[in-house]
């Protein structure tokens, strides 16, 4: 695990700007809101870097990132293209009424993007928190606040997921 | 027969080791099941990754913090002020201490001519002339 701790929030930005926005991104394939969480990201890491306690920084950072994006995602009053987390126990591989709705929001006409998009979020963020951003299974159990058996459960059934859609 | 199904993600990212991993191993090769699943998890594991990295536009990540700006205008103020205390404490301590000299046009020319001629886009003739003019009226 990487614990090094950038110095200043330029350093931060720098750094991880380009991250956070390729994480944004492809959990909601829509760059104005992924643009949008980069800002509040950095907002965040920018007040918080103060009290920062050394640890992994990666964890502090994707919990600030993951938690922007789901008080966004609230805030806004819209749902993602797949159901929230407290929903994800009802959902079904084979459920897929939502994929037109998803679909009308994709910008590119990605394969991979558009299947990412319908797959339910707890999949979806440990599978690109694993193969986008690239975090260990340790860092995203810090970012996500889970224990390490089940970022390896997410991350196996985001991409069976993925292979159903995607097959 | 128990499929460790679960463990092939974990194996691919290389998050399993010990006793974990020689038994996956195991059952891997003698199982045609999960070794298939392995072989697509792994495709789908490299679609993924195989996605492009996508540029922040400019201007998103701002090029200096705008914290940082006001700190650095108080800065000068407060640099500026410094210099100009020092500036009048050395002033009032020359006038103190030594007793007013003569002023010479000599001096003057050569203080004058000193000055200009740190600057090579002023020439004595660009100087001179329009004293000499306000000097006539």
């Amino acid at each position: 695990m990487v614990e090094s701790v950038p110095l200043t929030w330029e350093e931060v930005a720098r750094v991880y700007g380009r991250k956070i926005y390729n994480f944004a991104y492809r959990l909601t394939g829509n760059p104005d809101d992924a643009h949008d969480l980069v800002q509040e990201v950095l907002l965040r890491v920018r007040k918080g870097l103060a009290n920062y306690q050394p640890g992994s920084f990666e964890g502090w950072l994707w919990r600030i990132t993951r938690n922007a994006f789901l008080d966004d995602i609230r805030k806004k009053k819209r749902r993602p293209t797949a159901p929230l987390p407290d929903e994800v126990d009802r959902w079904e591989l084979a459920s897929t009424e939502s994929a037109d709705a998803a679909y009308a929001r994709i910008s590119l006409g990605d394969d991979i993007q558009k299947a990412l998009l319908d797959v339910p979020f707890e999949f979806r963020e440990a599978v690109v928190l694993c193969d986008i951003v690239g975090l260990s299974y340790e860092e995203i159990s810090l970012a996500v606040a889970v224990p390490i058996g089940t970022v390896r459960s997410r991350i196996h059934r985001g991409r069976k997921i993925l292979r159903e859609m995607l097959s | 027969m128990t499929h460790p199904n679960e463990l092939l993600s974990a194996y691919l990212d290389g998050e399993l080791h010990g006793t974990e991993l020689s038994g996956l191993l195991e059952h891997l090769s003698g199982c045609g099941k999960c070794s298939a699943e392995l072989n697509d998890i792994q495709q789908v594991r490299a679609a993924v990754r195989s996605l492009p990295v996508l540029e922040l536009a400019e201007g998103i990540v701002p090029e200096a913090d705008p914290v940082v700006v006001p700190l650095r205008r108080n800065r000068g103020v407060w640099v500026g002020a410094a210099a100009a205390a020092i500036a009048l404490v050395v002033t009032v301590a020359a006038l103190a201490t030594t007793p007013p000299a003569p002023v010479s046009v000599d001096d003057l020319s050569s203080r004058f001519g000193a000055r200009v001629s740190l600057d090579p886009a002023f020439s004595p003739a660009k100087v001179v002339v329009p004293e000499l003019e306000l000097a006539g009226e």
